[in-house]
């Protein structure tokens, strides 16, 4: 560390001291800016390349696929063929509706719960243990939660057993064979998972809320609930608008709990936009029509990232 | 009587939030002969008989050893090539900087499933499908965006300071890059890394789209293919193979969960 600081000072004082020949000077800085340009390349190409090769090439490539009709073997030019056929397919259509409903389930339960759980254990004796409970399964991953929760929604399995030894019998159902029962109880499995990310942001958030705040909200007689509404949360916008942003993006790319828990079935009744295009792709050999649900997710997720960064931005500018 | 109220609501979220996690440990430990629907206590202990059904019948051993290596290299090699760029963009005079930034940020603003199907042919194509190296070029590849968003963003508050040392040329910039600003953005580079590390380890996709034998397969893909053979395995197997492959993880996120709170509030 002191050995880096020094030379460039020494570089820099001889250089102010004695000053070369004009000449000399104007040819050692076009050296020393052909250098650093070498050294900016070096230092940029990985990341650049990679990231151009691996991800953004295979965009392209998949945009461009879905012009055709490609079936692995042949290739015809359909031009947007693929995307009328798309709007006239009740299959696409019912995975739309599942993706708005995971969207708006995910939206409503992990961050609402989040953030109720996190106003209810911000100082609180016992809230330790609750928020520890909570925040558990937010290590796990997607395919740990679908083995955890399938184990519960089996036919056979832990919650209609549980419903049994209450006697509670007209309760039992096959829960992941119906739709739309099969997407809201992956839905709460999810919430499950998912809900310790948007509390402990909720938790960072209200951590920073400067305490004469509370205390003037307390002085002008704000309890309870009218603390929370009127003091509490305005505080709160800046982080809401990061764990909105956050858990909308995770709804749209929703693909691992649904392939565990149902395959998108039965049928493909409750599959989502992620799920579509991989059985398109993947199971059916219908690339091109595959590739165009790809762009249609990512313009939904493009649109969706753009609306919550730019309010992002001007939220905090 | 409110404060009881909120004591006792608290404890009844916890313990709603336990249930499954508390039934998916007990119901691990019973043996699949004895098991006749799930059990609310423990009916056995071959905890470790059941897990050694699992790793025999998906080689979950050799997939979790290849889940580690992915999750290491892949999340150290990312946040070194993330750094550079950081580096690059902020610290040295390069022209366009938003340009050069977005050229490597908007990787992580694509939805994972646009790059799948052309990968898996050009793996193909380039006999790195089903390889351990086709598996962590990909891994790197999609931890960069964001890993470089975060150190990015850590380097942009350096003290203006360095910033005028910027003087220097030739091999100037790797030392003042290695002396300098890596040490200095270390608190970064934990974070970027402990958070790639866990979302390769969690991956599924890339793993059941670009590999299929048992020596290349990450664990989430292996144990996707186990929980497909739940009634023959019967839940008890399933589960304590779950158990063990969340453990890692689990327990990274609790010896660091500041980091990850640090990491969290960026994600896109």
């Amino acid at each position: 560390m002191t050995t880096s600081t020094v030379t460039p000072r020494t570089d820099a004082s001889s250089r102010n001291a004695a000053p070369r020949g004009a000449d000399a000077g104007r040819r050692t800085g076009k050296r020393r800016r052909a250098a650093t340009r070498g050294w900016l390349a070096l230092f940029l190409a990985p990341a650049v390349a990679l990231v151009s090769l691996v991800l953004f090439l295979p965009f392209i490539a998949t945009v461009y696929r879905s012009f055709f009709s490609d079936n692995g073997l042949s290739r015809t030019w359909v031009g947007l063929q693929n995307y009328m056929t798309l709007m006239d397919d009740p299959n696409f259509d019912r995975s739309l509706l599942n993706t708005a409903i995971w969207t708006v389930g995910t939206l409503l339960l992990p961050v609402l719960l989040g953030l109720l759980i996190a106003v209810g254990t911000n100082n609180v004796g016992w809230g330790r243990v609750a928020r520890f409970a909570v925040i558990l399964p937010y290590a796990l991953s997607g395919a740990t939660t679908a083995i955890l929760w399938n184990f519960m929604l089996a036919t056979d399995g832990a919650i209609n057993d549980m419903f049994g030894t209450f006697g509670l019998d007209t309760l039992q159902q096959e829960w992941l064979l119906e739709w739309p029962m099969n997407t809201i109880v992956m839905i709460i499995a999810t919430t499950w998972q998912a809900t310790g990310a948007a509390m402990i942001l909720f938790l960072v958030g209200l951590q920073s809320i400067p305490s004469e705040t509370i205390e003037a909200g307390r002085l002008d007689g704000a309890t309870g609930l009218r603390m929370l509404v009127s003091v509490i949360l305005p505080q709160l916008r800046p982080i809401t608008v990061v764990v909105v942003g956050m858990s909308l993006v995770a709804s749209l790319k929703t693909f691992d709990i649904v392939w565990l828990l149902t395959k998108g079935g039965p049928g493909t009744e409750s599959e989502t936009l992620a799920l579509t295009m991989y059985r398109e792709t993947f199971t059916l050999s219908r690339y091109g029509y595959g590739a165009a649900v790809a762009v249609i997710l990512t313009i939904i997720v493009l649109t969706a990232s753009w609306i919550y960064l730019r309010r992002q931005l001007r939220t905090t500018t | 009587m409110l404060r009881r109220l909120h004591g006792s609501l608290l404890i009844a979220v916890a313990a709603i939030w336990l249930v499954p996690s508390y039934l998916v440990v007990v119901n691990s430990f019973t043996a699949p002969d004895d098991y006749s629907g799930p059990s609310w206590w423990f009916e056995s202990f071959e905890f470790l008989s059941n897990l050694q059904v699992a790793f025999e019948t998906a080689a979950i051993g050799q997939a979790m050893w290849n889940s580690f290596l992915y999750s290491a290299g892949a999340g150290a090699l990312a946040v070194l090539i993330a750094a550079m760029a950081s580096f690059a963009v902020v610290i040295m005079p390069v022209k366009h900087p938003a340009l050069w930034f977005w050229a490597i940020y908007a990787g992580t603003l694509l939805p994972l499933q646009v790059f799948l199907s052309p990968l898996f042919n050009g793996y193909a194509a380039s006999s790195l499908y089903d390889t351990q190296y086709g598996m962590l070029l990909i891994y790197t590849t999609i931890a960069i965006p964001f890993a470089f968003f975060v150190i990015r963003n850590y380097m942009t508050t350096a003290p203006k300071e360095m910033m005028e040392a910027a003087q220097l040329d030739g091999a100037g910039w790797i030392m003042m890059f290695l002396r300098i600003h890596l040490p200095l953005a270390r608190g970064a580079l934990i974070a970027a890394f402990l958070f790639q590390f866990l979302a390769t380890w969690n991956d599924l996709l890339f793993g059941i789209t670009l590999s299929t034998s048992p020596n290349v397969r990450p664990l989430m893909a292996a144990l996707g293919e186990l929980n497909g053979q739940y009634a023959g395995l019967g839940p008890p197997v399933i589960l304590a193979a779950g158990i063990v492959a969340s453990l890692p993880t689990v327990i990274l996120f609790l010896s660091f969960q500041r980091f990850f709170v640090g990491a969290l509030r960026l994600a896109p």
